[in-house]
């Protein structure tokens, strides 16, 4: 026998194994056909146990997301932290690792489902992430320690993450079964199922908006979401937005940089001093109602109503 | 009999001066060169013998010894063969030797006794000049360049012969008459260089341009490919102020030992674009003994790293003492040197490693790519950037777009600003914006109350660390020059926020 082998009944320190029988099992995991036996957990069954009892919302969609898609999974998920809701997802690149870091950003705790052993840090170059996740929440997987992913383990991940959770908001997703996997098995376990729009006319949303015409309920932010949980109907909350306490110019260069033209180029044109729509832009930056994405666009840092 | 004469060696950028001495006494027929003599000076003798037979004169069949003093210096190449053909050539008494203490002489002889022209003329035509020589005896090919120094006689001799009749007091030959300036490294003198005018679109990169030229800063651009990176990299030198004098001097000097410049006076700023496979030693200097590398080309004018990513770090690393001082030293075992490097820095990358971030269809890029492309990016040297132009697909709307201006009208404001920063900065250290230390930032550029306040909120949020600040404030300085203002307003400082690089490229993805 190699030093590597590791026999996997033997779980490193910190790692919790709760039995499907045991106090400490969610119980929104056990509804439904296929309910894991045991869930292994580290962070503490104890934290669980208490992060899952009140209201619990996943935040999924697709690991290749765009710069608007990851903006949206983090404010949605800081919002919904802010509101106490904890927020549930994979642990994978894109929409997944935008929610955690959204509600890590006001030191909400997140619980982040693992696709191998709780151990086993995939992708490995967000390790950090994963630290921070189990300092204040949890990872918990249906894998034994030290088993690496397998396919079929994603399958697992998905209706861990979407058992756990009352709400799955898809934030962005290609109309792939992966990327929709969670969504079909929260629809399976009777669960709402939510989506946020994107453009028509981009692939990285065609799955959410698939979504949206099979009548799943839209969502424009972390109000929306909320909405969905304690059954407030849509339109009673009537809180102004803060795009409209902006000053004039300010709202109208987010409207633009909503709008499409979210390059400094598209914006000024051929403008002789373009010195006005450069501040703005710098103020609104300041604010932190528009972030930079990759190639230098600008993005809005959350949606315009219902935020 | 003895005999001496003077002439130059080339060590880097220094011209240092070497006396050569001659000694020819009786004894078997040798011709030996001693003081610390390279191959080419060494393969001299064979040279000097035939120059010497094939010019009609005798070579003397004795035992001929040559000195090269100071002998700690080393020599390196065949500029020193006329000095020592004449040598010889006095030694044996067939030339008289009272004009040898006055002329020095430098240049390489062919076979027949013609004088080939050598690297380094117009440095070693300066040293002539400082060391108070009265005449310098060299190629008529860079007799001109020889010229551009003012208080020395310029002899030129096409061939050994012509030497000797000058060192007999007899006339110099003539020179050849004033041709075209030749173009080199991007252009130069009669050639046009290329012109803003001719770029379609991407105004805002355009004007972040302006921007960098007017205050010297270093600049990054980006944009997918084929958006036009390197064709506005390349319409930088022509939008910034020519070259005064003094500074032409010194370009065509640095050139002129590279071997680069071919005897006029440069006219344009360099513009340098090594290849990203290029060895730290190529980028700065110190491959061998005396080598100058890119920066140092680069000097006084601009240096273009185009696929930034696709430098070696290293490489890049060792531009942080040229960007920090302006200049760059190079020690190794057996020299060490000092050189000029005071360059603007004009780097283009592309946002991912396909170019096509944020294009979902065509960017083949995973995370991990994304990751390593802004890994490569970040660090010590995106810190001394000053401001980032992106350049935008526009397709065939760009195209259709009118230039948003000319080479000459930019560089009328790029004048304007520059003057404007040089009365400032009249008795600083500094020149340009781009170098300006905190306590000239202090003094120069005061910004008004809302200015500030946006400052300080910029750096409570955390977005501009204090050294981002500073270089905010520089970009702003420079925005304000350019539209003729005192004072930095808070428009200057949101224009200058606008136009910051990005920490490491980093996008909205990292967690």
């Amino acid at each position: 026998m190699t030093g590597e082998t590791r026999t996997p009944s033997i779980p490193p320190a910190g790692v919790e194994t709760v039995c499907r029988r045991s106090p400490g099992y969610p119980p929104a995991l056990q509804e439904g056909p296929g309910a894991p036996r045991t869930l292994h957990v580290l962070g503490g069954a104890e934290r669980l146990a208490r992060l899952t009892a009140g209201p619990v919302v996943a935040v999924v969609g697709s690991e290749r997301a765009t710069d608007y898609g990851m903006e949206m999974a983090r404010s949605l998920a800081r919002g919904l932290a802010v509101s106490g809701v904890t927020v549930v997802s994979g642990f994978a690149n894109g929409i997944a690792a935008g929610a955690h870091a959204g509600a890590l950003e006001i030191d909400g705790p997140t619980v982040t489902v693992m696709s191998g052993g709780v151990d086993v840090v995939a992708p490995a170059s967000r390790r950090g992430l994963y630290e921070r996740v189990i300092e204040s929440g949890c990872a918990v997987s249906v894998t034994p320690c030290g088993i690496k992913q397998r396919p079929w383990s994603a399958i697992a991940r998905a209706r861990t993450v979407a058992a756990l959770a009352a709400v799955t908001v898809v934030v962005e997703a290609e109309e792939r079964p992966w990327d929709l996997r969670v969504a079909d098995f929260a629809r399976a376990l009777g669960r709402t199922v939510a989506a946020i729009p994107g453009r028509v006319t981009s692939p990285a949303s065609r799955g959410t908006n698939a979504l949206l015409a099979q009548g799943a309920p839209l969502v424009r932010g972390a109000q929306d979401t909320l909405d969905l949980l304690y059954g407030v109907s849509p339109g009673q909350h009537d809180t102004p937005s803060l795009s409209s306490r902006l000053r004039a110019d300010l709202r109208a260069t987010l409207e633009r940089v909503g709008d499409g033209a979210d390059t400094p180029g598209k914006l000024t044109g051929a403008d002789e001093d373009p010195g006005e729509t450069l501040l703005a832009l710098a103020e609104l930056e300041l604010m932190g109602l528009l972030g930079r994405g990759d190639g230098g666009r600008y993005v809005p840092r959350q949606g315009l109503a219902g935020g | 009999m003895l005999a001496r004469t003077r002439t130059f060696t080339i060590e880097g950028l220094q011209t240092r001066r070497v006396t050569v001495e001659v000694d020819i006494r009786p004894g078997l027929p040798a011709f030996a060169i001693v003081g610390l003599a390279d191959a080419s000076v060494r393969e001299a003798r064979e040279r000097v013998q035939a120059a010497i037979l094939n010019s009609g004169y005798e070579f003397p069949a004795r035992r001929i010894t040559v000195n090269l003093a100071p002998g700690d210096v080393p020599k390196v190449g065949p500029g020193l063969d006329l000095a020592l053909a004449c040598g010889v050539l006095a030694a044996s008494e067939q030339l008289p030797r009272e004009r040898l203490e006055t002329h020095a002489l430098f240049g390489e002889l062919a076979l027949d006794g013609g004088v080939r022209p050598c690297r380094g003329t117009l440095a070693v035509a300066q040293a002539c000049a400082e060391e108070r020589v009265a005449t310098l005896v060299l190629a008529p090919e860079r007799a001109r360049e020889a010229m551009l120094i003012d208080g020395l006689a310029v002899a030129a001799a096409r061939e050994l012969r012509s030497a000797t009749r000058v060192l007999s007091g007899g006339p110099p030959d003539p020179l050849p008459a004033p041709e075209d300036p030749e173009p080199y490294a991007g252009g130069a003198g009669g050639r046009r260089l290329p012109d803003l005018g001719e770029v379609r679109g991407q105004h805002h990169a355009v004007r972040a341009l302006v921007v960098a030229a007017a205050g010297g800063h270093n600049c990054l651009l980006s944009g997918s490919p084929g958006t036009g990176k390197t064709m506005l990299a390349q319409r930088v030198p022509s939008i910034l102020p020519a070259l005064s004098r003094p500074e032409a001097i010194e370009v065509t000097r640095i050139h002129s030992i590279a071997g680069e410049q071919e005897g006029v006076l440069a006219q344009s700023r360099p513009f340098r674009a090594p290849h990203h496979s290029i060895t730290t030693a190529g980028l700065v200097g110190g491959a061998r003994r005396g080598w100058v590398g890119e920066v140092v080309l680069a000097h006084r004018g601009v240096l273009f790293l185009d696929e930034l990513s696709e430098f070696a770090k290293p490489t890049l690393e060792a531009l942080r003492q040229p960007l920090e001082d302006g200049r760059v030293a190079i020690v190794r075992a057996k020299h060490s040197a000092a050189y000029p490097a005071r360059f603007m820095l004009v780097a283009a990358t592309n946002p991912c490693p396909c170019g096509y971030a944020g294009d979902r269809e065509r960017c083949r890029c995973s995370e991990t790519d994304m990751a390593r492309h802004r890994r490569k990016l970040s660090g010590p040297l995106l810190d001394r950037i000053d401001l980032q132009a992106k350049l935008e697909n526009t397709g065939s709307e760009g195209l259709a777009a009118e230039p948003w201006t000319s080479s000459e009208r930019a560089r009328e404001r790029v004048m304007a600003a520059r003057e404007r920063q040089a009365r400032r900065l009249r008795d600083e250290c500094a020149s340009v914006n781009a170098h300006m230390d905190v306590r000239l930032l202090e003094r120069h550029a005061r910004l008004d109350e809302s200015g500030q306040r946006m400052l300080r909120e910029a750096q409570s949020r955390g977005t501009l660390s204090a050294r981002g600040q500073h270089r905010t404030l520089r970009v702003a300085r420079t925005i304000a020059d350019l539209n003729g203002c005192e004072r930095v307003r808070m428009r200057d400082v949101g224009v200058a926020l606008s136009l910051r690089p990005e920490t490491g490229l980093r996008g909205s993805r990292a967690a």
